[in-house]
């Protein structure tokens, strides 16, 4: 596609390789021919039960992350709709308080861990390599693992919830209450353990992110042209290496204090309770960050191609994702204002967590600035996303309030947080979600969601939303605490609980009306061509769905907007092997060609090591033992994957059998425009 | 669609009012302060609540007004890929100058904040003040006030009373999991952690019952762990505090007496104490002074003789997994019993 | 005729050492992602000893030392051990970087070997320390600590066994080479990683 800027000169496109050469069009198209089908039967997936469990094609480890975390999503929204069931009117009896704590634990653990952060980490499975211009992701196998690991962790929590053996302390499970002492048996045992599932596969998913986006783009996407969602999703994933090794040890010391005895949070032998909040809240704090800072990657390629215009302040966007990053780091304490801790460091944190609306200020500014003037196309993804700005904004200011030490204390712990977090939540990640739901449905499926259906999905949930969460604002100034399985009817807080409650169920039917909206897309929809929003990045300039190899030449990349400033002569990466899976790995900053780098073919050996982890930690909640015989079997399986060969199922690429280690030469490229 | 994001914005006002209309009045109420430290941090609250809302409101109307040009053409028209200098450098401007305010408003947020938390800690409390330790169990409030003279040290549970206008300092423990102890007409919260040792001061200017609620999950009854904080003029809670310090009345008629010997051979004697008498246990709420108690249960039930008797027969039915048994007596054992404590003024 | 402007990367090589190749990405990723936990559990360390007025705790057996200090023979030769292994490891790196296998097959076994030590060694450590997992607060936190460590001495011992084996049984070619260069980077973290806690475990309690 080329618009009226096409006839850049060539010395702004970014020159070859040591060996730069051209060729003919119908050489060209003679070799495509051809090559296509050696692609297609190089990258093809394996098929059958056992194909889904070897198969490493990211696309479909993403779309597995998804129908998972939405059917997670669904989950955790019927335990919402029991809990509003139970609340709607003063001592009811629906709900007795032991099941009804097991249930607002779940919901907070299965939203929190087994949907918002697999959900974003499945986007960026998915798309990061289209967006890039790569074949595949960096480490496809140990994809496949992190899948499994979520799964198992997953199917572990709703086991002990299904049995009535389910976690019930809470989603961040605070001792001495999740302690031995006073919460027996193997709830949260079960929940501990399910921890360390999802945060494995959140950590491997992070570095496969990191490892794709700097490792892996195109030629010619230098570090200042990579699009907004890829530098989202890379924030993110440093987010996640240093945020989730805290929760590791919250979850290990909670873990080891129940089964053996140890006592990093027993008062009487020198342990302490606040120092499991600290742990936990310094992974919690940046845990909502990596669910939030995904979703302002949707929002920005979103606003791009609907305002059909360049983004404003792309550089101020791309600091203010780094800076909340940094400073998503710093506030962990505002969690903690009502314990003992020395009240001088507490007004650090309360700067800190309002010093972060600024990034998300100057973010919002910018996307304003960006509609602003331009003729839009209130298409659904837009609509969710201005719903974002109306729901997350609101969140923001409440957020501020509760920075504050002295409001904070009226106010922590009770509906009034309630209310705060789903509007960031919900308003901040879950409409983007539907908005990318929306916008990218098209390229996974080659089929659009109706539009009608759309808008009213839109609305349903934003009436909806609104009717259950705010409300909650009111009630926690009213008096009204968190995680109450009823109330006194003297406390007059009926009248609003039964609002909130109305409200979920204008919000499921929104919802609703989305899963039917899909279901019938598959079958019915308008079927998408490649790129049916006109869009701009790479993911757009190849067919809905995506072949499996993605891009059969690797394109260069010629600016910000790949497709809107792609030039009818730009060059095209030829002499990767078509008869062995191969994608081309080039420099962080420069994207410089360097090496062909090889990428495995479908594998047991993940699911192996998965199903290793699954002994270690699940037996692990009954034996310490299990921990000697699952390491043994980890290292017996991980031994088997690194040293089998990564190509094996593809038998051609025993026949290619060419081996080049020359170093590649440095290339000069001409200086570039944006 | 240009009707929907008109009436965005009336449906919204509507909803803010009616909601804020509603309540803003009530004895466990945040916004109704009765005490200093409410009152200051209502203050806090009214000023950022206004603040935050006019910038909603100016976002809003922001977003709306770049809906303005709308366009249903199709998705090949040429994307704007060079906007004009000017209309650049004007979209510069104005987001550093709304970035600027953004820093000034937070700004003007963190030193209210903190002049607000400021006073919020009182300079030496304790001098000549009344100081109460203030234990959490699963799933009642223990209190005991303290005094300089040892005889002057009692234990009651789950009401709390404090002269008016004088400033009472809380010593908060945590027995068994944390809790946290709330009265919202009077103070913020303060969690009580095991180990650990935490004060808050908390005073109320107006006489009144203020209701508190436990506000850290505490486990299967977090949600009936609430307490009444009775603030009295000086003298009334003179003497209610020196009827306190008295062991308990001792039983008079002859149904009392009887109900005095069920309450020591059933098991109510394993977990309560009754001063004066040899009952000494403290595992359960000190019951010397039951009769006078408001509530039962820790705040769940009002206490008359019914919900007494219902309480004792089954607490069980009232809050479920509450750690007193159910008490099979019989009929008359259970009025004598009920008779007794109730004259335990 | 038109032609197209062609980028032909058919000579690259397929790995590379260092930054160029995305493994070297992936592991030091998991490595910053260990570190972070170690850094956490160093600080968890420091904030338990706020708990204590006495670090470790005193004993009542013990008469003649208020504090039971961990030993320090054998935290001592095993951080000796680990500092001097490095020494092979990178006269084997950079044998891995110029080719010569006889260099690399060498030096692996003899990292290996004092990967087996410092693990015996460890063994003897945990007792050096005087109080059990289980015992108090200190207890638990100097296990924990000796025994992450622990772990990642198995996994590295184990990895460069294998490596090594794979150098004497099959190929000696460019992969099997940045996997050399690799686990070499992962050697010295781990003993980087050890002189800190051997500093910490051993000395923080000594300081009084």
């Amino acid at each position: 596609m080329s618009h009226e800027k096409a006839q850049k000169t060539q010395n702004e496109v970014p020159t070859g390789n040591a060996s730069k050469s051209s060729i003919t069009d119908e050489e060209l198209a003679e070799a495509m021919r051809s090559e296509r089908e050696e692609l297609e039967e190089t990258w093809a997936r394996p098929s059958g039960v056992w194909g889904w469990f070897t198969d490493t094609d990211h696309k479909a480890i993403a779309k597995r992350y998804i129908v998972t975390a939405f059917v997670f999503f669904l989950l955790g929204g019927i335990e919402a709709a029991l809990m509003r069931i139970q609340l709607a009117f003063p001592e009811s009896h629906f709900l007795n308080p032991d099941r009804y704590n097991q249930i607002f634990t779940t919901h907070g653990t299965t939203m929190m861990f087994l949907f918002a952060v697999p959900i974003m980490t499945a986007f960026g499975i998915y798309f990061v390599p289209l967006m890039v211009g790569a074949r595949d992701v960096a480490f496809p196998r140990m994809n496949v693992y992190g899948y499994f690991v979520y799964l198992i962790g997953g199917l572990l929590l709703y086991a002990g919830f299904f049995l009535n053996t389910g976690p019930d302390a809470g989603w961040f499970a605070y001792v001495p209450l999740s302690g031995p002492a006073y919460s027996p048996g193997k709830r949260v045992d079960i929940w501990a353990q399910m921890i360390t599932f999802t945060e494995i596969s959140a950590l491997v998913g992070a570095v496969i992110v990191i490892g794709t986006a700097f490792k892996m783009r195109a030629p010619g996407m230098s570090i200042n042209r990579i699009p907004l969602f890829v530098w989202a999703q890379i924030v993110t994933a440093f987010m996640i290496i240093f945020a989730m090794p805290a929760v590791m040890l919250a979850s290990s010391f909670l873990a080891s204090d129940r089964l053996i005895d140890t006592h990093f949070f027993n008062p009487a032998e020198g342990g302490d309770a606040i120092l499991y909040q600290h742990l936990f809240w310094f992974f919690g704090h940046p845990e909502v960050y990596i669910i939030f800072i995904p979703a302002l990657g949707f929002i920005s390629p979103i606003i791009i191609t609907f305002a059909r215009r360049k983004i404003f302040g792309y550089v101020p966007l791309v600091l203010s994702l780094i800076s909340t990053g940094f400073i998503g780091f710093g506030l962990w304490v505002h969690h903690m204002f009502a314990t003992p801790i020395p009240q001088m460091g507490e007004s650090f944190f309360t700067a800190a967590s309002m010093m972060i609306a600024i990034p998300s200020g100057v973010q919002i500014f910018c996307w304003i600035a960006t509609l602003w003037g331009s003729k839009l196309n209130i298409k659904t993804p837009l609509l969710f996303v201005l719903g974002f700005f109306a729901i997350f904004v609101l969140g923001g200011l409440t957020g501020v309030m509760l920075a504050s030490v002295p409001l904070n204390l009226q106010i922590h712990d009770t509906f009034f947080v309630v209310a705060h977090l789903h509007y960031v939540l919900i308003g901040g990640s879950v409409f983007p979600l539907f908005g990318a739901f929306y916008y990218w449905f098209p390229k996974w499926t080659g089929r659009m969601l109706s539009e009608r259906a759309g808008h009213l999905n839109f609305w349903l949930m934003f009436i909806g939303f609104t009717l259950v969460f705010f409300p909650m604002h009111q009630l926690g100034l009213n008096g009204m605490p968190r995680r109450v399985y009823t109330y006194l009817p003297e406390t007059g807080w009926g009248t609003l609980n039964l609002i909130a409650s109305i409200g979920a169920f204008v919000l499921a039917a929104g919802v609703l009306v989305f899963i039917v909206n899909a279901v019938w897309a598959l079958r019915a929809g308008v079927v998408a061509g490649d790129n049916p929003w006109g869009a701009d990045s790479l993911e757009w300039s190849i067919p809905s769905p995506p072949p499996n190899y993605n891009f059969h030449n690797i394109p260069v990349v010629q600016g910000r907007y790949p497709i809107w400033q792609a030039t009818a002569d730009a060059p095209i990466v030829r002499g990767l092997n078509t008869k062995k899976r191969e994608t081309l790995v080039t420099s962080v900053m420069d994207a410089q060609p360097e090496l062909r780098f090889d990428i495995p073919g479908p594998s047991i050996w993940p699911l192996m090591v998965a199903l290793a982890t699954a002994v270690t930690f699940i037996a692990g909640i009954f034996t310490p033992w299990a921990f000697l015989v699952g390491a043994i079997l980890a290292g017996i399986t991980l031994t088997c994957w690194f040293f089998a060969d990564p190509n094996y199922e593809n038998k051609s690429a025993r026949e290619t059998g060419e081996k080049s280690e020359k170093v590649a030469p440095r290339v000069e490229l001409q200086p570039k425009e944006v | 669609m240009i009707e929907t994001t008109r009436t965005i914005p009336r449906f919204i006002l509507t909803l803010v009012v009616a909601l804020c209309v509603s309540s803003c009045g009530g004895i466990q109420n945040a916004i109704n302060p009765a005490g200093p430290n409410a009152e200051n941090i209502s203050r806090l609250w009214w000023l950022m609540f206004i603040v935050c809302s006019i910038v909603f409101v100016l976002v809003m109307i922001a977003v709306l007004l770049s809906l303005r040009q709308r366009t249903t053409e199709a998705a090949d028209r040429v994307p704007l890929l060079q906007p004009s200098e000017e209309s650049e450098r004007r979209r510069r401007n104005v987001v550093i100058s709304l970035t600027t305010i953004t820093v000034i408003v937070l700004f003007v947020f963190l030193i209210a904040s903190y002049s607000s938390g400021r006073s919020l800690r009182l300079n030496d409390p304790t001098k000549n003040g009344l100081t109460i330790e203030l234990t959490g169990h699963q799933w009642w409030w223990e209190v005991r006030y303290m005094d300089v003279d040892a005889s002057n040290i009692f234990t009651t549970a789950n009401e709390i009373h404090i002269p008016v206008g004088v400033p009472v300092m809380f010593s908060l423990r945590g027995a068994d999991v944390i809790h946290s102890f709330w009265v919202p007409n009077l103070a913020g919260k303060k969690d009580l952690i095991p180990g650990k040792i935490s004060t808050i001061w908390i005073q109320a200017d107006k006489p009144g019952v203020y209701r508190g609620q436990c506000a850290e999950y505490c486990g299967l009854q977090h949600a009936k762990m609430a307490l009444w904080v009775v603030a009295e003029p000086q003298e009334q809670f003179n003497a209610w505090r020196q009827n306190q310090t008295q062991e308990a009345v001792a039983a008079a008629s002859d149904t009392q007496k009887r109900g005095q010997q069920v309450f020591f051979s059933s098991t109510c004697v394993m977990c309560h104490a009754i001063n004066g008498t040899p009952a000494g246990s403290n595992i359960g709420p000190n019951l010397t002074h039951i009769g006078s108690r408001h509530m039962l249960g820790a705040a769940t039930l009002v206490n008359t003789r019914d919900h007494l008797a219902q309480w004792i027969k089954d607490s069980q039915t009232f809050k479920p997994g509450n750690r007193m048994p159910q008490n099979n007596l019989s009929d008359a054992d259970l009025q004598a019993l009920v008779e007794y404590l109730q004259s335990l003024q | 005729m038109s032609t197209r402007a062609v980028i032909d990367i058919t000579e690259l090589p397929h790995h590379q050492f260092d930054t160029y190749d995305p493994v070297w990405w992936g592991n030091n990723l998991l490595l910053a992602i260990e570190t972070s936990m170690f850094a956490i559990l160093i600080a968890t360390y420091f904030y338990l000893r706020q708990n204590f007025a006495l670090w470790p705790p005193p004993v009542a057996e013990l008469t003649a030392t208020l504090k039971p200090l961990p030993l320090l023979t054998y935290g001592t030769l095993n951080t000796l051990l680990l500092v001097l292994s490095c020494g092979p490891m990178i006269l084997t790196d950079r044998a891995a970087r110029q080719g010569s296998r006889g260099v690399c097959q060498i030096g692996l076994v003899i990292c290996v070997l004092c990967g087996l030590g410092a693990i015996v060694l460890r063994s003897f450590e945990f007792s050096a320390v005087y109080f059990r997992w289980d015992s108090n607060a200190y207890g638990s936190v100097v296990w924990f600590m000796l025994g992450m460590h622990l772990l990642h001495l198995l996994v590295l011992t184990t990895e460069s066994l294998l490596l090594t084996i794979w150098i004497f049984a099959r190929e000696f070619d460019m992969k099997h080479r940045v996997d050399i260069v690799t686990v070499a980077v992962y050697w010295y973290w781990v003993t980087a990683i050890w002189i800190l806690l051997y500093a910490i475990i051993y000395y923080v309690p000594r300081l009084g």
